[in-house]
């Protein structure tokens, strides 16, 4: 028998003392195996206690809470009134489509270990949502903000025009909720169009009022949690109200007659609301930006415009440009970009609001 | 009567979509012959789906995609051709795990970029109403070079349809001319994908020729027979997708898989009832 | 017409590096028919093809009517022993028959009136005349073989080399290859089969035995010996009347 060092075990050459060796070999590498598997239950079984109890802010919250945002606009807002009290964590980067966007696994862990998670609600963040009811239920607090809203139903944001029946069997028409077709519900171009949205429209934060009233709410959650932000809640709030002033002096140069609105896909609704306009049509007559046109449905817009004397369509995140572009050339209308789901360079939403007033106002007006 | 006209005397966008469609059946009429007779249906299938990285990497790069169609088409071949020379692996397995692979490697190039939001669908689907000038020329481009070169290989493609040996034995380059067919599948695909989608291209390339090879003995014919399907398909599918508001390229496939499907359905009933003379 | 139909030295045949048969020496000439025996692996099939310029030579030297391999092609008919797509084709008889003349006119000329009765000839002498329009995925597997048979004929070609001509043929249909055979004779055109069937190699000139190598070479009645044909088959056989018997196995034969 001789011995031979192997690693740190030393075995030993013999035909015989084959199997003990190998199971000598084996007893240390499944010991310290074991041994690890143990320490690593005990340290998930650890940590999973520590973000159950958020009620008790005080004894759990330790160094700075963190709040988890799903998207960027409302992300800029929610740093602006948070401030230093808390980490603010924006899951999706700027430009990426909410409506399809899917989190990663380091984004769900995120969520798991927020101490808040302020989310848009309505199904904007379609792919998000199971991960934070999950989260939801283990004990993280959540802040939809579109509970905080009026909320405006899928369509709304203009009064009802007669227009012209193109075709007898309509499924899908324009913004505008009452359309010359019988035997269509108004809940079931909702449900039609998307079994995402069938709740309302999403798409508030183009109206800055709203934002106030939800900055004011947000407040309001973070004290209840014991997060302190002193005034500036009600700072950021009252700036808002500045912006809606500022915006109303920017849209006063479009005549009335010109406030009409067609876009990508139904996201101006609380705009025209706030700001008197009209959508009277979309290119992809849905509140998510990843359903495709039809002919007829395209047909059925080139028939809006020409009813409703439109000069511009304004794409945004989802539109196909080359079919816009096609639609245009046959309508003979401009085409103008609209940035409804991203922050400008600057990322403030103040930019943001203003840029999007500016675009609209700019193009309509001449 | 108006229903069936009036929708494209009305609107350009659909008199320039039905053109491209027409362009595209033509082009597809014409390879996708030679596809059905050489029994070319998997590789064709796998140079289309193969296609999304080239073209996600142009789109990336600010490039046309059909630079990066084209691009990603020839990746395609070469492979292709390298694995039919070199596996051990049955080539099925082998070609549709470089397609799968190459598609996959697309998604993600896509999905992570924010740019590309909203691409994945055009390039999957296809935007036939979206067709503008540039591509219309490009079809057209494509669809003359497809016919002068088929008129040119015409006998050695018909001897590949026939027997590969007999081919080389006659003296044409048998491998040459193979190559020079992917070519043409590659280059129909490269530019019909835009009207019609990466996913669906292959089914204009394969139902119309299939009702040629059903009901055609003669290879000329049997292109007549496929651009005929394919033309009707597009009017037919574009007329559906205005009157109810479906998706355009879907609708023209499906109309052209179903004339397929019922062509076939009738010619076996008629061979059943007339039984079989000998 | 050359003087030699094909000249092997020392030819050795196969796949890539893997020699299949070796050490082939051969002088046909025009007008004669030789077959090639042997069963399946013997390396018939290959050498054919080596003829027929569908593999390279791997050592030796070889000349096709007079000229180097593939330059003569255009005056080589090739039958090979495995059709995959005749049973789907939708094509027909007379297209497939016709596809033998491509290569004899340039491409840009059409099909002309020499072509169509040569194809015509050629059909009718296979006995597929009446078949002309049918579908090829229609016909029958004799009646397939015989079309291809007359893609052959149609060529009229100074050299053929079939592969397993008779194969799937009927007794009616192995009259019309014997006809298209002595046509083709007649034409002064030298024939080179690759078979297995013994009775059918017996019919020709010359005889080449395949085992991986060259068993035997010569007259039929010389060479198809008992002795020969256990080592070509690995099975004794004995010709008795017009029949083959088989008399005894050879166990450590290796193909």
């Amino acid at each position: 028998m001789v011995p031979k060092k192997v690693g740190e075990c030393v075995v030993f050459s013999n035909e015989n003392d084959y199997h003990f060796d190998m199971r000598q070999n084996h007893a240390r590498p499944l010991a310290i195996f074991s041994v690890g598997v143990l320490a690593l239950f005990t340290a998930c079984g650890g940590s999973s206690d520590s973000t159950g109890s958020t009620d008790s802010a005080d004894s759990t919250v330790v160094g700075r809470p963190s709040i988890v945002v799903t998207y960027s606009i409302l992300g800029a807002v929610v740093s602006e009134v948070v401030g230093d009290a808390a980490d603010v964590k924006i899951l999706m980067p700027n430009g990426i489509d909410p409506h399809e966007w899917e989190p990663s696994a380091k984004d769900i862990e995120a969520l798991t270990n927020a101490d808040l998670i302020v989310s848009n609600g309505l199904d904007l963040e379609g792919n998000v949502m199971e991960a934070i009811e999950e989260a939801e239920s283990n004990g993280v607090a959540v802040f939809h903000a579109t509970d905080h809203v009026e909320v405006i139903e899928f369509g709304a944001g203009g009064h009802d025009h007669a227009e012209e029946e193109t075709h007898a069997e309509d499924e899908v028409v324009t913004a505008d909720s009452v359309v010359n077709t019988e035997a269509k519900a108004e809940d079931e171009h909702g449900d039609e169009h998307g079994d995402e949205h069938s709740d309302g429209d999403p798409h508030f934060w183009t109206s800055p009022v709203e934002m106030a009233a939800v900055v004011i709410s947000l407040g309001e959650a973070l004290s209840d949690l014991g997060i302190d932000v002193g005034d500036r809640a009600a700072m950021a709030a009252e700036r808002l109200t500045n912006l809606d002033q500022e915006v109303n002096k920017i849209v006063e140069t479009v005549p009335a007659d010109q406030r009409i609105l067609i876009t990508g896909h139904e996201s101006l609704g609380y705009f025209a609301h706030q700001y008197e306009f009209e959508v009277v049509g979309a290119v992809i007559p849905s509140l998510s930006s990843e359903s495709e046109a039809s002919a007829g449905e395209l047909a059925e817009l080139k028939a809006v415009i020409e009813a409703e004397g439109v000069t511009v369509i304004f794409t945004e995140l989802g539109t196909s440009p080359d079919v816009v572009a096609a639609l245009a050339d046959d309508a003979g209308v401009d085409v103008v970009e609209l940035s409804t789901h991203f922050l400008p360079e600057d990322g403030t939403y103040a930019s943001f609001v203003l840029d999007l007033a500016s675009t609209i106002s700019g193009a309509l007006a001449s | 009567m108006n229903h069936f006209i009036d929708p494209f005397l009305d609107n350009g966008f659909l008199q320039r979509a039905l053109f491209a469609g027409v362009l595209v059946s033509l082009t597809c009429a014409v390879v996708g012959t030679y596809v059905v007779l050489r029994g070319m249906a998997f590789i064709g299938d796998a140079l289309a789906h193969g296609v999304l990285p080239g073209v996600a990497g142009a789109l990336l790069m600010g490039l046309p995609a059909m630079l990066g169609a084209a691009v990603g088409a020839a990746v395609m071949v070469g492979g292709i051709g390298l694995i039919t020379a070199k596996s051990k692996l049955s080539n099925d397995t082998a070609i549709g795990l470089l397609f799968i692979g190459l598609l996959a490697l697309g998604v993600v190039m896509v999905s992570s970029s924010t740019e590309l939001t909203g691409d994945l669908e055009a390039i999957l689907f296809g935007q036939f109403l979206g067709v503008n000038h540039a591509e219309l020329l490009m079809q057209s481009l494509a669809l003359l070079i497809v016919v002068i070169v088929t008129i040119f290989a015409s006998r050695p493609f018909s001897l590949l349809c026939f027997d590969s040996d007999l081919t080389q034995a006659m003296g044409y380059q048998a491998h040459w001319y193979h190559r020079l067919m992917l070519f043409l599948i590659a280059a129909t695909v490269v530019v019909s994908f835009q009207t019609v989608g990466a996913l669906l291209v292959f089914g204009m390339l394969l139902a119309p020729a299939g009702v040629g090879a059903l009901l055609a003995r003669r290879i000329v014919t049997m292109m007549l027979w496929a651009a005929a399907v394919g033309v009707m398909s597009t009017y037919l599918g574009l007329l559906a997708s205005y009157h109810f508001s479906w998706a355009a390229g879907a609708s023209v496939v499906l109309t052209a898989v179903t004339i397929f499907f019922v062509v076939l359905v009738g010619v076996s009933v008629k061979k059943s009832l007339l039984g079989s003379r000998s | 017409m050359s003087t030699t139909a094909v000249v092997a030295r020392r030819l050795s045949v196969g796949y890539g590096s893997r020699v299949v048969l070796a050490g082939v020496e051969a002088f046909l000439k025009p007008g004669g028919s030789t077959a090639l025996v042997g069963s399946n692996g013997s390396g018939k099939s290959t050498l054919l093809k080596t003829f027929a310029g569908l593999l390279p030579v791997i050592d030796g030297g070889l000349e096709i009517l007079g000229k180097p391999i593939g330059e003569s092609s255009h005056r080589v008919a090739y039958l090979s022993q495995f059709h995959q797509s005749g049973f789907v084709l939708p094509l027909r008889a007379i297209d497939v028959v016709r596809m033998g003349r491509f290569d004899q006119r340039s491409r840009w000329s059409r099909r002309n009136r020499e072509d169509d009765v040569i194809v015509r000839e050629s059909m009718e002498i296979l006995k597929v005349a009446d078949l002309a329009d049918r579908p090829l995925r229609d016909l029958s597997g004799g009646q397939q073989q015989r079309v291809y048979l007359a893609q052959v004929l149609a060529r009229r070609s100074d050299l053929l080399l079939l592969d397993e001509p008779t194969a799937g043929l009927d007794v009616p249909g192995r009259a019309a290859y014997i006809d298209a055979l002595s046509f083709e004779r007649s034409r002064g055109a030298a024939i080179v089969t690759a078979t297995h069937d013994v009775g059918e190699a017996s019919m020709c000139d010359r005889v080449m035995l395949l085992a991986g190598r060259v068993i035997a070479d010569g007259p039929p009645n010389v060479v198809m010996t008992p002795e020969n044909l256990l080592e070509t088959f690995g099975i004794g056989l004995t010709k008795v009347g017009d029949q083959l018997v088989v008399t005894e196995h050879h166990h450590d034969h290796d193909h």
